[in-house]
């Protein structure tokens, strides 16, 4: 049958575009704060990396949720650590993120700036009392109101050192430096006697490491980033004086944890942050090492040292919120974050929950020995991490401190460099 | 007034053949013109991932015109094209008369060169870096020899010349093939005839072959032209992700990447500097074009 010119272009036009219209439409309407309802429907829940090795974890939870609640059931995503913010942020976009949901504070930031994170200061404010103050507190957001993630586990990792390249360098091995003072004094060492064959760390210094050393990494009100102060030029010029003398590896610059988590296997590296599942890694990778890895604190000249936060959010457009709220609180709750964390090497954020016998007995292995420390030191340990460093902040601080350590600008300029587009990026980001 | 027949026949259009063509019409349409439209408009606001644009004019393009990561990667990307299209047009040819001869064995040969071309980029990556580091299998070697480490990973430029070597050694396999079918279609009498007149191999290459297969090494520098200024997975894997020492390495669409994606990317400013990759390539196409016009003229 034929039909117009007129008419056939009306027809390709809106065949192309009516699909389109639906790509993008993030808001479907859905979502209320109020989480009384009945406990109800069906809810996704995305976690981070976790199925490979909790699979059976995560599916006694959720069916024990589900039997608890019937008229409820719980699909369980899980996606790689490779690009987690970048699925997120297609998912958020694309109005298809679950509604509930496993994210970091940096990444709940900008989630609950855009009104995808749901206030449980509003929704949830009865559970508040379950969980360490400071962990929920640490679920705020600066120049916002409210708390938008429930606090799940914390981690704090030890530090792994080479006891035979300490021994080696005419260092006391059971004597590990453990603060900043020390560490470069025993880096400079062990480059010097091993010719610069030997490195004692392997990464530039982060932001963490900026927190650890006691350099206030924003103003007092939190409107701009302040690293550039005389303590953060002073850390930045000691790095400098490593890398000079090879005490920092010379690939250090492009370095990322994997890569100089291989030179610490290799023996080039002499010093390496990690976890008590890297126990396991260098039993069975290197044997060699295993019988002389030492396993001391992360270094710090502030006493506390620095905590990794995990937390769930709840979707704020989600269209069962009570379920959903429900189950956020379920994973998170005392119990089955107990029960999680003998699993794997993780900390409760419930409080009361490191009191634990699991978190304060010896039995003599060295596991029990880093969950002990761990869990100690993580009483007064602090996410150094400011909640609004984007990644985008963390490539300027990097690139900058590159520029520094190879002496193409002072460690001034490179901290004044950063700062200027950190801030920059903090006032884009609205 | 009625139309004649004729007229009407004219200013209608069969629906079946639009209806054949819809489904290739909606996936061009919702996979390449929607995303290349949205881009265009994007660049002129100051949309960031999870926050809606506003209209924000040619900022984004005055900004970057300040943005000493934007010209540092325009060099790198420039420098990538200039290293790596000469040596992509010439060696897969000089592959190809390598392995075009019917020899006992030689299935073997075209079979081995191909090979990087179908191997993972990621793979690719990962085997070159283990080359290359600092206590790597070439640096043993080389200190074996009494050369001493060289930091192929840690200097700027050895870097991105790895990077190089990479695209080349995984692109020659490729081009080679094309070369092959070129070849081919080289009539052999014009071989013979150059032999008769006293020809060399050398004279018979440059006189023969050469002008025989200038059209396929036209295509092969405006494809290889176009790939290497949008390179991204050899230089990200070599250089991690911060685009090497200081981000010193960083190409056009490495920067493309880390500036738009993530909860915090700026998407408007990441629109832009898509639209100078698209307008330098198409301007890279037309190059190349114009000149093999300009030969053939």
């Amino acid at each position: 049958m034929p039909m117009s010119r007129r008419a056939l272009a009306v027809a390709v036009v809106s065949a192309l575009v009516l699909p389109l219209s639906a790509c993008g439409s993030s808001d479907d309407g859905g979502g209320s704060t109020d989480a009384s309802g009945a406990i109800e429907g069906d809810i996704t829940f995305q976690t981070w990396n976790l199925r490979a090795n909790f699979k059976s974890y995560f599916d006694g939870l959720i069916a024990d949720f589900e039997k608890e609640h019937p008229g409820t059931h719980v699909k369980w995503i899980d996606q790689p650590a490779e690009g987690y913010p970048d699925k997120l942020s297609a998912d958020a976009a694309g109005g298809t993120l679950p509604d509930v949901v496993n994210v970091s504070p940096d990444l709940l930031a900008p989630l609950a700036k855009a009104g995808l994170a749901l206030d449980l200061d509003k929704a949830a404010a009865k559970y508040r009392s379950e969980y360490l103050d400071g962990a929920w507190t640490g679920q705020r957001i600066p120049g916002m109101t409210g708390t938008y993630a429930f606090p799940w586990y914390l981690n704090t990792g030890p530090l792994f050192y080479n006891k035979d390249l300490f021994r080696k360098a005419g260092l006391d091995p059971d004597s590990p430096p453990k603060t900043y003072d020390e560490l470069f004094t025993d880096a400079l060492q062990l480059a010097k006697k091993s010719d610069g064959e030997v490195a004692t760390l392997a990464n530039v210094p982060t932001i963490e490491d900026f927190g650890r050393y006691g350099v206030e990494l924003m103003n007092k009100q939190g409107t701009g980033f302040a690293f550039n102060e005389a303590r953060g030029v002073e850390l930045l010029t000691r790095y400098k004086e490593l890398y000079d003398a090879k005490a920092l590896d010379p690939q250090a610059l492009t370095a990322t944890p994997e890569s100089s988590g291989k030179k610490f296997l290799t023996g080039a590296v002499a010093m390496n942050p990690g976890s008590a599942l890297d126990l396991e890694n260098f039993k069975k990778q290197a044997p060699g090492l295993y019988k002389n890895i030492g396993i001391t604190d992360q270094i710090t000249s502030t006493g506390h040292v620095n905590m990794y936060v995990m937390g769930v959010m709840v979707n704020s457009r989600t269209k069962h919120t009570p379920a959903a709220v429900a189950f956020a609180h379920y994973v998170t709750d005392a119990q089955n974050q107990m029960s999680f964390a003998k699993k794997v090497a993780i900390f409760p954020s419930t409080a009361g929950s490191l009191d634990d016998p699991y978190f304060t007995k010896e039995d003599g292995t060295d596991e029990t020995r880093v969950r002990i420390a761990a869990a100690k030191s993580l009483k007064n340990a602090v996410n150094y991490t400011p909640v609004l460093f984007s990644d985008q902040m963390k490539t300027a601080l990097r690139n900058e401190v590159a520029k520094a350590l190879q002496g193409r600008q002072s460690p001034r300029a490179a901290l004044d460099n950063a700062v200027k587009a950190c801030d920059r990026l903090l006032t884009q980001q609205g | 007034m009625a139309l004649s027949p004729v007229s009407r026949v004219r200013r209608q259009l069969p629906v079946s053949p639009w209806l054949f063509a819809a489904p290739g019409l909606l996936v061009v349409g919702a996979f390449v013109l929607y995303p290349f439209v949205s881009t265009v408009v994007n660049s002129f606001t100051d949309r960031r991932t999870l926050i809606p644009g506003r209209f924000v004019g040619l900022a984004n393009f005055r900004e970057l015109l300040h943005d000493e990561m934007f010209w540092i990667a325009l060099r790198n990307s420039v420098l990538y094209v200039l290293g790596v299209v000469p040596a992509l047009v010439v060696l897969p040819l000089l592959l190809a008369l390598l392995v075009q001869k019917n020899i006992p064995g030689i299935a073997f040969f075209r079979s081995a060169f191909y090979t990087p071309v179908v191997a993972s980029i990621v793979v690719v990556g990962l085997i070159w870096v283990w080359l290359l580091d600092e206590r790597g299998l070439v640096n043993s070697l080389l200190e074996t020899v009494g050369v001493g480490r060289v930091g192929f990973l840690s200097d700027q430029w050895l870097l991105l010349l790895s990077a190089m070597a990479v695209t080349v050694w995984k692109g020659l396999g490729y081009y080679m093939i094309i070369y092959l079918a070129a070849l081919a279609s080289v009539p052999r009498e014009l071989h013979e005839a150059a032999a008769v007149d006293g020809a060399g191999a050398v004279r018979r290459f440059l006189t023969v072959t050469v002008p025989a297969v200038r059209s396929t090494m036209v295509l092969v520098a405006a494809l290889a032209s176009v790939a290497a200024f949008k390179v991204f997975s050899e230089v990200y894997l070599l250089a991690g992700p911060t685009g090497g020492p200081a981000g010193e390495d960083t190409t056009l669409v490495m920067l493309v990447q880390r500036t738009g994606t993530g909860l915090t990317g700026r998407v408007g400013y990441a629109s832009a500097l898509s639209l100078v990759v698209f307008v330098v390539t198409v301007a890279l196409m037309l190059l190349v074009l114009r000149a093999d016009r300009r030969e053939d003229a």
